[in-house]
């Protein structure tokens, strides 16, 4: 068996349901530790997954540069709060896979935390944006859905209201209410909404717009270089 | 002056955030708060000088929202000040909130002292055994981040020279559509880079044999010192919390553990890197005054 998949288990099976446990014995902001402590251990699979499979050089440059392009993304559209780097997150996961997705969007939050400031957020949004792009790879694979821009817009917004921002909010409830009940929840939600949503349409216009012709330009790499072929096989 | 806490190894540093961010998480009882704001607070100065006032005094209003909202939705407690919407405001839920939000402010003064502390290269440096592709993968993303913003303004500056760049008084489509311009020539331009460079790691030898990493720290005998200390402090807290002494509850009713030895402890191993800098900066002082 794989290292990787030996690991798998062992996180079900063992290390969650013993965080689990302990965390609900822990005084103060209990939820809010012991749900990172279950994201940490959920991300713990798929970085081992990449590791045992020793990436090649190519292959680790381009997810680098995927990476770097959705950090950077933020200088070349000059309009404040616009944020590219989900929709870039979300192309790489279209046109790489996804598990190439899924570490472009894990690497991409943590790296970007480190020019914007790392918080008790980091782990959230590296899990947020890295099942996210894994999810994009996944729905997108073998003809799964068309890759046109108004399927991929409309993906990037339902991934962003649905599973990226609610995530979010999910370790802000965690931090600031002491008692978790419906109404506080409705209120967090509710205010993260606004947020959300401005970034969903964020994501939308790019789709729309550029979409496409960002896509052809990574396809056009794999093509040309004959690269990352063995990972279509999801 | 550079601070001497940072000059520790990663290892050091690392351990020591550990612990004092992962026990701002548990702990609610109001004296402990205090002694992790105060000692968070003078280390944040500390490390940023004057210009570190302005984030501590705007972590005060974010402290006053989380503290006045708690009651709000917490309607437990025994003391009714008024009432809101037809529900109860407490003065104990007001203070949990209070505590909650000190809570926040311990969290977010710790993790603004860790990314002055950690350095990327620390942390690669770090983990760069552990996990040698993921490291590599941030050490290539750390580089080209700054790379690609020059090569952005690069494009950005050649469109305008053909006339194709944006004005100030430009609406926001224009703004969006000559972005993704920019953004799908950065893109094209940094995928056949990224082939290259590819390439040329392999023709080098990437992947041949086990990567070796360049370590540039060394566990010197301070550093070991240093770690026994704060193992040994990090234990006692621990320990207190199993005695009880962390115990704080606000809602229905105020109870709170007297304060004992665990504060002592609790105290000191945040006041570890506070004391290496003063203890440097008084070393430095000396030295100097002897000349």
């Amino acid at each position: 068996m794989k290292k990787s998949n030996i690991a798998t288990l062992i996180v079900f099976f063992l290390l969650i349901p013993v965080t689990l446990f302990f965390g609900s014995k822990l005084p103060g902001r209990g939820y809010y530790i012991t749900g990172t402590a279950i994201i940490l251990e959920l991300m713990i699979p798929f970085f081992m997954a990449f590791e045992g499979k020793k990436p090649q050089a190519r292959e680790l440059v381009v997810i680098a540069v995927m990476c770097a392009i959705a950090i950077a993304a933020r200088v070349a559209i000059p309009i404040p709060n616009f944020k590219a780097i989900f929709a870039v997150i979300m192309l790489s996961g279209i046109a790489f896979g996804p598990e190439a997705g899924f570490m472009v969007g894990a690497i991409s939050a943590f790296a970007s935390n480190f020019f914007y400031g790392q918080g008790p957020y980091t782990p959230w949004q590296m899990m947020a944006y890295g099942a996210g792009g894994m999810l994009a790879g996944f729905c997108f694979a073998k003809g799964r859905l068309p890759k046109k821009p108004l399927t991929m817009a409309v993906f990037g917004f339902l991934a962003v209201v649905l599973w990226v921002g609610p995530l979010l909010d999910t370790s802000s409830v965690f931090l600031m209410l002491s008692d978790i009940n419906w109404n506080s929840l409705l209120l967090t939600y509710g205010a993260g909404l606004s947020v959300n949503i401005s970034q969903a349409a964020c994501t939308v216009l790019i789709m729309l717009l550029f979409g496409r012709p960002l896509l052809d330009k990574l396809d056009r790499i794999k093509v040309k270089y004959g690269m990352m072929e063995d990972e279509n096989g999801l | 002056m550079a601070d001497a806490f940072s000059k520790c190894h990663p290892a050091v540093n690392f351990l020591f955030f550990v612990g004092a961010i992962g026990m701002s998480v548990v702990i609610q009882h109001p004296a402990y708060l205090f002694a992790g704001i105060v000692t968070g607070a003078i280390y944040y100065l500390l490390l940023n000088g004057k210009k570190a006032w302005k984030t501590i005094l705007s972590l005060l209003p974010m402290f006053l929202v989380l503290t006045v909202i708690n009651p709000l939705f917490n309607t437990l407690g025994v003391t009714k000040l008024f009432e809101v919407f037809g529900r109860k405001y407490t003065i104990e839920a007001l203070l949990y909130g209070a505590a909650l939000a000190s809570m926040f402010v311990i969290m977010m003064l710790w993790f603004g002292c860790y990314n002055k502390v950690l350095t990327s290269d620390k942390f690669t440096c770090l983990f760069g055994n552990l996990i040698p592709s993921i490291s590599l993968l941030l050490l290539m993303v750390f580089r080209m981040v700054p790379n690609f913003i020059r090569k952005t303004q690069q494009i950005i500056g050649a469109r305008m020279s053909i006339g194709k760049g944006i004005s100030e008084t430009a609406t926001t489509k224009e703004k969006i559509q000559d972005g993704g311009t920019v953004l799908g020539a950065l893109t094209s331009w940094a995928l056949e880079g990224s082939v290259v460079t590819g390439d040329s790691m392999r023709a080098r030898g990437y992947g041949a044999a086990k990567r070796s990493s360049f370590m540039i720290y060394r566990m010197t005998g301070t550093d070991w010192i240093l770690l026994v200390v704060m193992l040994v402090l990090l234990g006692v807290t621990i320990a207190a919390a199993f005695f009880g002494q962390f115990v704080a509850t606000f809602v229905p009713a105020i109870d709170i553990a007297p304060v004992s030895w665990g504060l002592a402890a609790y105290t000191c191993y945040l006041l570890i890197p506070t004391a290496l800098h003063i203890k440097e900066a008084f070393q430095w002082h000396i030295s100097r005054s002897k000349i």
